[in-house]
């Protein structure tokens, strides 16, 4: 198969929840794992009469999104109604925004495993009202609205990307960014940031694109990018053998690491999209986004710059550190407790994400605490052990949870700085080698090294380095 | 004493005297409704031991009843209103069965002040008809001749009032459903500015046309219904935050001034001759109180029509998606699919009218249809509004016959959905502009149904609107009572 | 005339199950109100002019407080069928 023959082209439309206190359109709370319909009301279960009105905080989420996105913002947009039926859309019609969204024309720039820089173009931003839940059981449908009238807004991008590595760089990025200002809590699990795949391919050099598939509903980041590279392959595979590739939707399978076609779409939908009468245009005052421009919280961008400055970290530490909020506010945990911005940055980058990545864990649910590690970084300062043994140390402390202190204490791996008990071990190496002493003696400088180690793996590595090296050459040299 | 065509105004004299007590009041309409309803049919339910046991509270305020504007007043309210735990079918049997989990504001409102709720009336299924005829649970007939439509959608409102059942009711105006029967069974009937009182808890038909309003025998009291219910409503976000005015202080205080009414001849082209000649003699009655008769010129109502059944049945269209049997109201016993629930239950509970204006909005906002029909109808829209804004430099109203006839035969016009619609010319351009418009009887046919008088007034113009009625009023004595109360007081 | 298809189609997009009474009569109401609606192709308008109908002065937001609905019970009583505090569609649901 010759894949390097062709190029694809991946667009992605990325619903994220706003965290908000109550729902898009009603005053229920916006909560999830609540038993069901029990965060329900008139409003939000579409019973006859009810009204919508709009949550200014869900708004200020979306505005803030938008600035954060670097997009431009409507000062008049409209909600519009897509009118379709399904079990879980109570009303028949869900309050979206259509010909007129609040936002338009943004970009982030994400950073390739190349170490390049990719501008990623964001086509629109608008608001609109979750769905509710239906699972569908062997003796029917049960519907729970738990979920519906949620706020959301819906992120599309242009189709900028062209491999699964550069959407997975671009909804990291997009997730970081809306976690970090406080906008969406970006649990992939809990379906508060679900990400479609809209992807097709070409054959390189041509213009026009392909027909395209939309991958549904895909529910992890390692999942995204397995599921478009199969996509992808599918595709080449197809036309390869002449097939035509048809506009579906597909999910992705993640038991059999597949994607299967969800519906055909032969007949376009018709949504019927009309304003919606309930409510009044959605107006943007200049006063109001200078409001919420100035209540931003810090993004990523600028955690990277602030890193870069307050404890002299490379452009790269800078940017792995901010690469999510979470890990930011670790690593400023550590330093806040160790006073030590270089080392922080060592063994967070190193010694943990290093053992993180390997056991497949986020930062979220690290085994060592940011005072924890920075209790061994002290330890490091102040002599109390090497550098060698606190990575031992550390090493129990990732598998155990355990202080640095206990397990230096249960296993005796305290440092010797006493001059005394150092000295009568170097004597007694040199006593032990004489012919190796005389080489030096004799001008062989260069054994200063061997009686080091030697006297090292005599102390078990517990000797405090520096002294030791001192010792040892002022006895060597007496 | 006989109880039925008691105004307001005359009920709370008569509470203030302690002639008699909340109780007394509303046994004798539940009375009323059960002698008198079963030739009718405007009750869709009554709830004798609720209302009762609401009478008998307001009995134990009666000494504090100048807190309360509607102390005691028997409130009939139409179907599609919500009210906790009363049903609310809006006339179809897609919502039959279906109980009210929450009331409505204007309800609410009115409750809150005294009124008491005797039952819940009849109407043209979602409030789409002209005649009450449209409605799952049969038609309503008209108090002045039971072989006569008492007009529609809010059927059962007029005629509730209109035979003494109720003193006040309430019903929802989409194209002319309040004032058409008000005018065609002898009532003061109101349609408020877009936005005055909340559409929180009315089932909606076409969001941008729906309003709420009071049907009575004075304009009294519909100001005094008026003053309670109108006013912001947080949960409503198309409601206005205007100030309310007290509308029946400024009746007392602002009784003496003149004003220009506007009239446009073309418009009136075609009315019966004996509306004509009606209209013609209530022009005489205002001249003689000072006010000023101004031709005028509305190019555009003639589009009225066609404009309106764009835009009504393409919200409706979206409105009414919502009754497909999933999580309430009417499901159809057979169902393979849910595609089949939804059309079946559908296809099975709604009825004939309203499953052609649903058709016909759908195919408005289908794809490839959106700008010629519905977008396009909403710039013929505001032409018809800008008619209005444009008189309203020459006049403080807009006056009409409010249907260019009286009362019809049940089934004359059933046949015809068009010739139905043209039952509307007057009332339906006042929704699609917007603005407040009254009904109120100005004399009677050669068969004794009575003829309605429509002022069209600016928006929010409610105050005006009531003070140069009531003057009419005032000039014009009392009206007459259909022939089923001759005797009755 | 409007096409027995056509009005077919529009009834499915509305899910509405009619009869054949049903097709012939809307065929027939439908043509002949689209017909009369023809008349407003007789008014000059332009795009951009269309109606507001919401006041200008009405409030467009609601302050971001949660308050759970007095009577979910009142909601689940008038579903038709419930299961698991759910509201229970008797059939598997397609994907449309």
């Amino acid at each position: 198969m010759s894949l390097e023959k062709y190029e694809s082209v991946i667009g992605l439309e990325v619903h994220a929840q706003l965290m908000t206190q109550s729902k898009m359109f009603c005053r229920c709370p916006n909560q999830f794992g609540s038993s069901p319909n029990t965060n329900v009301c008139p409003v939000c279960t579409g019973q006859p009469g009810s009204l919508p009105v709009i949550n200014k905080k869900a708004i200020e989420l979306g505005v803030r999104a938008a600035v954060a996105l670097s997009c431009e913002i409507h000062p008049e947009s409209v909600f519009a109604r897509k009118n379709y039926f399904y079990p879980d859309l109570p009303k028949g019609y869900q309050i979206s925004q259509y010909e007129r969204p609040y936002s338009t024309q943004g970009h982030i720039v994400v950073r390739l495993k190349s170490g390049d820089e990719k501008r990623i173009g964001i086509t629109r931003i608008h608001f609109e009202e979750d769905a509710g839940k239906s699972n569908h059981e062997s003796y029917g449908t049960l519907v729970n609205l738990n979920r519906a009238g949620v706020p959301l807004i819906e992120i599309v991008s242009e189709p900028d990307m062209r491999n699964a590595h550069e959407a997975g760089q671009y909804l990291r990025a997009l997730h970081s960014i809306l976690r970090y200002a406080d906008i969406c809590d970006g649990n992939m699990e809990e379906g508060n940031f679900r990400c479609d795949a809209n992807i097709s391919v070409r054959l390189r050099g041509t213009e026009k694109f392909g027909t395209k598939v939309e991958l549904k509903n895909i529910n992890s980041f390692k999942f995204v990018e397995k599921a478009i590279e199969y996509e992808i392959q599918r595709q080449v595979f197809a036309i390869e053998s002449g097939e035509k590739i048809i506009q579906q939707t597909r999910s992705w399978n993640s038991g059999k690491n597949v994607t299967e076609v969800m519906r055909e779409k032969e007949q376009a939908h018709d949504y019927r999209y009309f304003p919606e009468p309930d409510l009044p245009k959605l107006m943007i005052s200049s006063k109001w986004f200078e409001q919420i421009k100035k209540e931003m919280p810090e993004l990523p961008k600028e955690a990277c710059e602030r890193f870069k400055k307050a404890f002299e970290l490379s452009d790269y530490d800078a940017s792995v550190l901010t690469s999510s909020k979470e890990l930011a506010k670790y690593f400023e945990a550590v330093v806040a407790h160790c006073k030590n911005g270089k080392a922080s940055a060592n063994w967070v980058m190193n010694e943990l994400l290093g053992r993180l990545n390997a056991a497949g864990r986020e930062i979220g649910d690290t085994p060592v605490s940011e005072t924890q590690l920075a209790a061994l970084i002290k330890k490091i300062d102040s002599g109390e052990i090497s550098g060698k043994i606190a990575k031992t140390v550390f090493e129990e402390m990732f598998a155990t949870s355990k202080d640095a202190s206990s397990i230096i204490k249960d296993k005796g791996l305290v440092q010797i700085s006493d001059p005394a008990a150092l000295e009568s071990v170097v004597r007694k190496i040199i006593e032990g080698n004489p012919s190796q002493f005389a080489e030096y003696k004799a001008g062989k400088v260069k054994l200063l090294g061997f009686f080091v180690g030697q006297a090292m793996k005599e102390t078990k590595g517990q000797a405090n380095p520096a002294l030791l090296n001192e010792l040892v050459k002022k006895l060597l040299d007496s | 004493m006989e109880f039925g065509t008691q105004t307001i105004q005359e009920l709370l004299a008569g509470y203030r005297a302690k002639n008699f007590k909340p109780t007394e009041v509303v046994e004798r309409y539940l009375k009323n409704i059960s002698e008198r309803d079963e030739k009718l049919n405007s009750f869709l339910q009554v709830r004798p031991e609720e209302t009762l046991k609401r009478a008998r509270t307001l009995d134990a305020q009666i000494d504090n009843m100048s807190t309360l504007p509607l102390f005691g007043i028997p409130l009939a309210v139409k179907d599609n209103f919500l009210v906790n735990g009363w049903q609310a079918t809006a006339g179809s049997k897609v919502l039959s069965g279906y109980i009210s989990p929450y009331t409505a504001t204007s309800v609410e409102r009115l409750e809150a002040m005294g009124a008491v709720v005797v039952g819940k009336v009849n109407c043209d299924e979602f409030a789409m008809g002209s005649s009450n005829e449209n409605s799952a649970f049969g038609p309503v007939r008209n108090p002045w001749d039971l072989e006569r439509v008492p007009g529609g959608s809010s059927g059962g409102s007029s005629a509730a009032v209109a035979a003494g059942l109720a003193t006040v009711s309430l019903g929802t105006d989409t194209g002319g459903s309040i004032r058409q029967p008000a005018s065609l069974c002898g009532l003061v009937g109101l349609k408020p500015t877009y936005g005055r009182v909340s559409r929180y808890g009315i089932v909606s038909y076409a969001s941008s046309l729906d309003q709420v309003g009071p049907f009575s025998r004075t304009v009294w009291d519909s100001a005094r219904v008026m003053e309670v219910m109108s006013g912001f409503d947080p949960r409503d976000a198309t409601s206005s935050k205007r100030s309310v005015p007290k509308f029946t202080e400024e009746l007392n205080t602002n009784s003496k001034r003149t004003f220009k009414l506007g009239v446009s001849r073309a418009w009136l082209e075609g009315v019966d001759s004996d509306v004509a000649k009606s209209f013609d003699s209530a022009l005489e009655v205002f001249k003689k109180m000072g006010c000023e008769i101004v031709e005028i010129d509305l190019p555009h109502t003639k589009y009225a029509l066609s404009t309106y059944y764009l835009i009504a049945p393409s919200e409706a269209s979206s409105n009414l998606a919502r009754y497909d049997g999933v999580h309430y109201g009417y499901r159809t016993q057979s169902a393979k699919s849910s595609e089949e629930l939804y059309s079946r239950s559908r296809g099975e509970g709604i009825g004939r009218e309203v499953k052609l204006r649903i058709m016909l909005g759908t195919y408005a906002l289908s794809a490839g249809y959106y700008d010629a029909f519905y977008l396009k109808a909403n710039q013929v829209r505001r032409k018809i509004q800008e008619d209005f804004e444009k008189a309203f430099t020459q006049c403080d109203f807009v006056v009409s016959p409010t249907s260019p006839s009286t009362a019809f035969k049940l089934g004359e016009k059933t046949d015809d959905p068009l010739k139905m619609y043209l039952s509307d010319i007057f009332t339906l351009p006042v929704n699609l502009a917007g603005l407040p418009g009254l009904s109120m009887p100005c004399g009677l046919d050669s068969r004794n149904l009575p003829i309605g008088f429509q002022l069209i007034g600016k928006p929010f113009g409610e105050a005006e609107l009531f003070l140069a009625s009531h003057q009419y009023e005032q000039a014009r004595g009392q009206f007459a009572l259909p022939s089923m109360l001759k005797g009755k007081g | 005339m409007l096409s027995r298809e056509e009005v077919l189609k529009i009834a499915k997009l509305a899910r509405l199950t009619l009869t054949e009474d049903e097709i012939a009569f809307y065929q027939k109401q439908l043509t002949r109100v689209l017909g009369h609606i023809q008349d407003l192709n007789q008014v000059q308008t332009s795009k951009e002019a269309f109606v507001q109908h919401v006041p200008n002065d009405a409030e467009s937001f609601r302050e971001d407080r949660a308050a759970p609905f007095a009577n979910p019970e009142g909601l689940m009583r008038n579903a038709p069928a419930v299961e698991n505090d759910s509201f229970l569609l008797p059939t598997i649901v397609e994907h449309s």
